[in-house]
């Protein structure tokens, strides 16, 4: 069972990611939420569980998904991390691969994408 | 990045352009992030410009094509609507509240990514701004532009919602 970190400013796309990590039929065991790249960072260092993989929005405040990409790398985390993004623009999403990401959604998505996406990385 | 080639070409914007890009945006919004299916009709001859308990979502696009989107959706609705994204029940979404808010708001947003990709196929050339929500029992919405503009009528549960687009490509 696996413990997922999702990484968004918006409290209502972590409700609604969370939503379909749960329809999707993931193997989870917990889901853990930070409203930016820091909050992120905190997270993995404090939560006291080991986190499977990450999902992370690009556009935060505070640090954004690029710069927490980077920063999850430095701090010598593996897990994977998917980035999602609305607006699927390709530069930043090669930015994101080329700092560590795995992969990138683009919403919107159906609980089914999402777990056709995640279900290989878990 | 370049442009979309079809879109990049043409300099105005067609009614049927238009609606199209509005409705393939929303059915596939609603349909994967909202699990609701709405149907739509035929675009509005005229634009409506004042809402009664009432809730608007708008983005606004800014870079080689200018304009905006925007949800205009009675509260009734968007309580649903909110309940539907969030898995929550309706009696746990509040008038006003932040739920209500940040979903319709959202909505805006993915609408807004949708024809931002259809404009701009890099997303490079067309940027969006951060979702603004209007709520009210009476309120009017105005845009200070005769740019190209449709509005198109969905219905869902048996209530009705509007998504205009307004759009314009810079010289």
């Amino acid at each position: 069972m696996a413990n997922i970190l999702i990484v968004d400013d918006s409290s209502t796309m972590r409700k609604i990611i969370s939503r379909s990590l749960r329809q999707a039929g993931l193997p989870i065991d917990d889901i853990l939420e930070a409203g930016d790249g820091i909050e992120g960072i905190n997270a993995l260092q404090t939560s006291g569980k080991t986190i499977n993989l990450i999902l992370s929005d690009i556009n935060m405040p505070n640090m954004d998904g690029l710069e927490f990409v980077k920063a999850v790398r430095a701090n010598g985390y593996t897990m994977p991390i998917v980035m999602i993004t609305t607006e699927g623009g390709e530069d930043v999403i090669a930015d994101a691969l080329a700092s560590g990401a795995k992969d990138s959604i683009k919403k919107p998505f159906t609980p089914e994408q999402l777990g056709e996406k995640l279900g290989g990385l878990l | 990045m370049s442009l979309n080639p079809d879109i990049a070409e043409s300099t105005k914007f067609s009614e049927q352009q238009l609606a199209e890009y509005v409705i393939n945006a929303t059915q596939e919004v609603f349909s994967t992030m909202v699990m609701m299916e709405p149907s739509d009709d035929f675009p509005l001859k005229d634009p409506i410009t004042h809402f009664k308990c009432s809730i608007t979502g708008m983005v606004g696009f800014a870079g080689t094509y200018s304009g905006v989107i925007s949800m205009h959706c009675p509260i009734v609705l968007a309580k649903k609507v909110t309940a539907a994204m969030l898995g929550m029940s309706e009696d746990e979404v509040a008038d006003g509240g932040e739920d209500l808010n940040d979903a319709i708001g959202e909505i805006a947003n993915m609408l807004g990514g949708s024809v931002k990709m259809i404009l701009s196929k890099g997303g490079l050339d067309v940027k969006l701004s951060i979702p603004t929500v209007i709520a009210g029992e009476d309120y009017t919405v105005n845009s200070l532009s005769d740019i190209d503009c449709v509005v198109i009528p969905f219905t869902v549960d048996n209530e009705r919602f509007l998504v205009g687009l307004t759009l314009k490509k810079e010289d």
